[in-house]
């Protein structure tokens, strides 16, 4: 079991990361090299300045809290709940003081963060099993959020614990020797990571990250870099 | 479909893959919010007829030939092969979209899914599946391009016969040429539609307002762009490009055909000459006083249809509205915001295909039918020729009992004789 767990929370990590750091960088580098467009893609009216609008476009989702209100709702806490999760995942490396202008026990919001990201990606997953959505998804689509939502529920799992269980056996300060040795290539696991009652809680979560890391690059989720010059685009 | 068919079907799918085309194909999320985007859809309810759905045809294909995981495990997205089943589900995606980006303002991304279709139409093309009638109208047009010598006496013959609709319109000073052609030096050439319609009032309107003016030997409607043939697309848009060059004019202005106009104000790039919609020319006409219009002639509630090409699409969106104010006190928008604009339904080549799309023209144009309706105008004015004839066809087929006009036209009418 403890090479099982020593295999998923190192050497697959690096492997993972490595896969979503070049893959992305490649695909990316691949696509902005492609020939522009040579005319025009905008829509009008226009609006100036058209970098601002673009930006509102990208961040703001208009379109969507226009024409699907309810959707809008969940994807804004999803988007936000995400960004918070990763300042949490940050946090797990060492302080910040930047992040610490709220003062707050890592992981920010109490494990709500989580429980609200959990509840966004059951809606976009139920969504989908309705008409006419479910025959525009493609199976990329269920499994992403498939893979987010066990990412998402173990790990808050292992924040709830904590917060609302009282259960004091992994702490943060576990988790930072852990990702620190992790960052400083001199890979170590603590006893309490991989021997505590919650420790296969934190393998799986690793494991679905790995996977959503790993697929990350050839999947629709590179529209995470993509809407914004595709935004900039069509305001021109 | 024999492999050496799909191989040269997939280099003239890589050769579409630029920039912006990479962006469109990679980002969907299938998140929805184009559902109710799109005319047909709206109309029919049929899924296949959704944004996103038709993307999907042609990214499937993409998926399959130009993405590591279309060997690895295709399907993760649903990735199909290139046969002629596929080719048939690509006649349907592309002929039933009009191309006129309304889900583009609907996309959280801003994915263009004519320009997506614009895959699916080169692709026709290559199979030789494309509707045949488009490229033989391209190709006519190319032909005139290339032997003007041959049609310039005969269509100099059939412009003097209309001379004198001209004058009758608008009474000419003595010596004046009702329709100028082929002037050195000329201000503006005027590039028409084969049609007195689109020659005889506009001719008036230049003449009434003093204009240094000649009319283009080429008629401005694009069939290469119909069709989807960038090749074509670019030779029948050249002729016009090497006219204004050789005449030296200072400015090229399009007739009311938003297909002409978009592919002339985009595609021809840098030039010594700018580019105009008649609209936006004789809406400067009356801002600078050179035509005065008489606002008395038209009785009863006007709306105007935004035609995609030349609002959505091409920015005029005031010059229209400047007109109509001094034509009538009875404007009513048809749409709170312009961009938001239901197509008429005509557009993408369907309204040339005629009577063979008369029947899906008809029925998947409902909501513009029932937008007009809500106006309870009685005069529909538009300035796209496509446009025109599909919102004649909606008013005798649903029998909305409206008058369909051209913006041209009714200028012309209303002009003030000093």
């Amino acid at each position: 079991m403890n090479t099982l767990y020593y295999f998923v929370l190192i050497p697959m990590v690096y492997f993972s990361f490595t896969v979503f750091f070049v893959g992305t960088g490649i695909r990316l580098v691949k696509i902005f090299r492609k020939p522009k467009q040579s005319t025009s893609l905008q829509i009008y009216p226009e609006k100036r300045p058209q970098w601002l609008w673009a930006l509102h476009d990208t961040f703001l989702f208009p379109s969507v809290r226009k024409h699907k209100p309810v959707l809008w709702i969940f994807l804004i806490l999803f988007h936000v709940c995400l960004l918070l999760l990763m300042i949490g995942h940050l946090e797990l490396f060492g302080e910040f003081r930047i992040f610490q202008i709220i003062p707050h026990e890592v992981f920010l919001g109490k494990g709500f963060v989580g429980l609200i990201l959990c509840l966004a990606v059951l809606f976009f997953l139920f969504r989908r099993f309705l008409s006419p959505v479910r025959e525009l998804s493609v199976p990329e689509d269920y499994y992403l959020l498939i893979l987010l939502f066990l990412i998402v529920l173990f790990g808050s799992q292992m924040d709830w614990a904590r917060r609302w269980y009282g259960y004091e056996e992994l702490l943060v300060e576990d988790y930072r020797t852990y990702l620190l040795s992790l960052l400083t290539l001199k890979p170590e696991l603590p006893y309490n990571v991989i021997n505590s009652g919650h420790s296969f809680m934190l393998v799986l979560h690793v494991f679905f990250a790995n996977l959503f890391l790993i697929f990350f690059p050839f999947s629709q989720s590179m529209h995470s870099f993509l809407s914004l010059p595709m935004n900039k685009l069509r305001r021109g | 479909m024999d492999p050496k068919t799909r191989e040269d079907l997939l280099k003239l799918f890589q050769g579409k893959l630029n920039e912006a085309m990479t962006f469109y194909l990679e980002t969907c999320t299938r998140c929805g919010v184009c559902i109710e985007a799109c005319h047909v859809y709206a109309s029919m309810g049929k899924v296949r007829y959704i944004a996103a759905y038709r993307q999907e045809i042609v990214r499937r294909i993409y998926k399959k030939y130009f993405k590591a995981r279309g060997n690895v495990w295709p399907s993760v997205g649903d990735a199909k092969e290139l046969n002629d089943m596929a080719l048939e589900e690509l006649y349907e995606a592309a002929y039933s979209c009009t191309g006129c980006r309304r889900c583009m303002v609907y996309c959280p991304f801003g994915i263009d899914t004519q320009m997506i279709m614009s895959i699916a139409k080169l692709l026709l093309v290559g199979a030789h599946s494309e509707p045949e009638i488009l490229t033989l109208l391209a190709d006519t047009s190319i032909e005139k391009g290339k032997s003007l010598d041959i049609f310039k006496e005969s269509f100099l013959t059939g412009i003097k016969k209309l001379e004198k609709d001209v004058v009758k319109k608008w009474k000419m000073e003595a010596g004046g040429t009702p329709i100028p052609m082929d002037v050195q030096g000329a201000d503006l050439l005027f590039v028409a539609l084969a049609g007195a319609h689109s020659i005889i009032p506009t001719a008036a309107i230049f003449n009434a307002a003093g204009e240094n003016w000649t009319l283009s030997f080429f008629e401005a409607v694009n069939f290469g762009a119909f069709v989807g043939d960038p090749g074509r697309t670019q030779l029948i848009l050249d002729r016009i490009v090497k006219e204004a060059k050789r005449l030296k004019v200072k400015e090229v202005c399009i007739c009311e055909c938003g297909t002409a106009f978009r592919v002339m104000k985009q595609l021809a790039g840098k030039q010594p000459f700018k580019v105009s919609s008649v609209t936006e020319v004789h809406a400067r006409y009356i801002k600078e006083g050179r035509i005065q219009l008489d606002r008395s002639l038209l009785n009863g509630v006007v709306t105007y249809h935004d035609p995609c090409q030349i609002a959505r699409n091409g920015d005029v969106i005031d010059a229209p509205r400047y007109i109509l104010k001094h034509l009538t006190n009875h404007f009513r928008e048809m749409s709170p915001d312009p961009k938001y604009n239901w197509c008429c339904g005509g557009g993408g080549g369907l309204v040339a295909l005629g009577e063979e799309t008369l029947d899906f023209r008809m029925k998947s144009s409902k909501v513009k039918a029932d937008q007009i309706k809500r106006t309870e105008a009685t005069t529909v004015v538009t300035a796209c020729e496509n446009c025109h004839t599909q919102l004649c066809n909606l008013n005798d087929h649903y029998q909305m009992g409206v008058d369909v006009k051209f913006l041209s036209s009714m200028v012309a009418d209303a002009l003030v004789q000093k």
